[in-house]
């Protein structure tokens, strides 16, 4: 079955007008990685407290007496979810799938979706964010190194995408 | 004058919310895109469908001059604004992971959550792995501590690296952008399937990147960073009045959405 979505550079103009709005209320931009990190920061807490607040990566999500989920990045994940599963709901794409091309099975497919999401959490935790925290934050603020991160994206996914081709293609 | 939060025009309760309602618009507009299926995604790294780079480079343009144009009316105070700081080391390594993930996984942080919650299982997958690789990440901070700050440069813009003022380098983003489309959608019409690129009229692109253009050449020609620092230097003679002014009357305590109070923010 073949979907045409939106037009892309409509939905960037819109992206590009609610990244403004979210600089003009609140002074800073989107993002999405860290909350994954306060999520594994709060379940830490709760299996080794003692342990979670001994490590100095997790210490500073748990500083203030707050829920390390009490964040504004977290709610903002959790809009994202709410407005997605909207959006798919109106054009009937909520369906239960495992995504993948059409030389490769499920269970592959769903070994190479874990790892890449650990590479993925990794990296944004080492970049200080991801593809909407750095690179679209950062590089509509012109921050230097956001723009160097934003193409080293493209590089790495590039020299990775020739190996993976059995995966998509 | 914005950043609104920053100025105390509301609490952290009242941000959250806030959050929570750009949050709805963010995901609605992500899977509106088609970024909820993996596919469509990695389809750019295939050389079929740009819609990740069209997206991206247009949102960044947009905010980008609607951001310049806010300092130059004087509405927004970009100095305000958290300025993501660079560690250029971690970030290229990061950057270049990060990719890898993406081809690997199929998705990139938030559009793996757009992804499950219209049910696709390998993005809950996915997310399932970002949480372990932050759980990784923090185990082995210690023994990576070092190489995470180094190559710091502090909280730098492009401006300050390559010496030339926002004003150009906002031209210079626009071409970069305009002429990103052009060639994008050369190689899309070659390789890509037609049944699923946008269609759109030759003449509303046309006039789309004209109008991109002259807005970065208004800019280069305004030079948004002289006419910072104009009111910066402005605000510094104004300041010594306005603490005579306010010494003279010994007021009550002041309510406290008068819209001075600057409330420094934790960043990412």
């Amino acid at each position: 079955m073949k979907t045409r979505y939106a037009n892309p550079y409509v939905i960037g103009t819109l992206l590009g007008l609610v990244l403004l709005f979210t600089f003009y209320t609140m002074g800073r931009g989107l993002g999405s990685s860290a909350s994954f990190a306060r999520i594994a920061t709060a379940g830490m807490h709760l299996v080794a407290p003692e342990h979670a607040a001994a490590n100095k990566y997790y210490a500073r999500y748990l500083v203030g007496g707050r829920s390390p989920l009490m964040a504004w990045l977290v709610f903002l994940t959790l809009g994202a979810g709410l407005g997605g599963l909207f959006s798919a709901f109106i054009s009937n794409r909520v369906k239960g799938e495992v995504i993948r091309g059409p030389n490769i099975g499920v269970s592959a497919r769903l070994w190479f979706a874990l790892f890449g999401g650990i590479l993925s959490g990794f990296a944004a935790r080492l970049a200080r964010g991801c593809t909407s925290g750095q690179a679209l934050t950062g590089a509509s603020e012109l921050a230097f190194g956001s723009w160097v991160f934003m193409f080293c994206i493209f590089a790495g996914a590039y020299a990775t995408a020739y190996f993976l081709r059995k995966e998509w293609l | 004058m914005g950043p609104l939060y920053k100025y105390g025009w509301f609490d952290f309760a009242y941000s959250l919310q806030l959050a929570g309602l750009i949050g709805v618009l963010f995901g609605f507009l992500l899977e509106r895109a088609g970024f909820g299926n993996a596919r469509k995604l990695v389809a750019i790294f295939y050389l079929k469908d740009f819609a990740v780079l069209k997206v991206m480079f247009t949102a960044i343009v947009v905010c980008m001059l609607g951001l310049l144009f806010f300092s130059v009316f004087g509405w927004m105070d970009l100095s305000k604004i958290y300025l993501l700081p660079t560690y250029i080391w971690p970030q290229i390594v990061g950057g270049f992971v990060l990719g890898m993930g993406f081809v690997i996984g199929g998705y990139c942080p938030t559009t793996s959550v757009v992804s499950a919650v219209s049910g696709k299982l390998d993005g809950l997958i996915f997310v399932v792995g970002m949480i372990l690789g932050s759980i990784v990440f923090a185990e082995f901070f210690p023994l990576i501590e070092q190489f995470y700050s180094s190559g710091s440069m502090g909280a730098v813009r492009l401006s300050d690296v390559l010496k030339i003022n926002s004003g150009l380098i906002a031209l210079l983003v626009c071409l970069m952008a305009v002429g990103a489309y052009w060639l994008v959608e050369k190689v899309e019409n070659k390789l890509g399937d037609p049944e699923t690129l946008p269609v759109g009229s030759r003449k509303a692109k046309a006039w789309a990147a004209a109008i991109l253009v002259a807005l970065g050449l208004v800019l280069a020609v305004v030079n948004p960073d002289r006419i910072a620092a104009k009111k910066t230097s402005a605000a510094v003679k104004e300041k010594p009045k306005i603490e005579a002014v306010r010494k003279a009357p010994p007021k009550p305590a002041e309510p406290a959405s008068s819209g001075a109070v600057i409330i420094e923010d934790e960043g990412c």
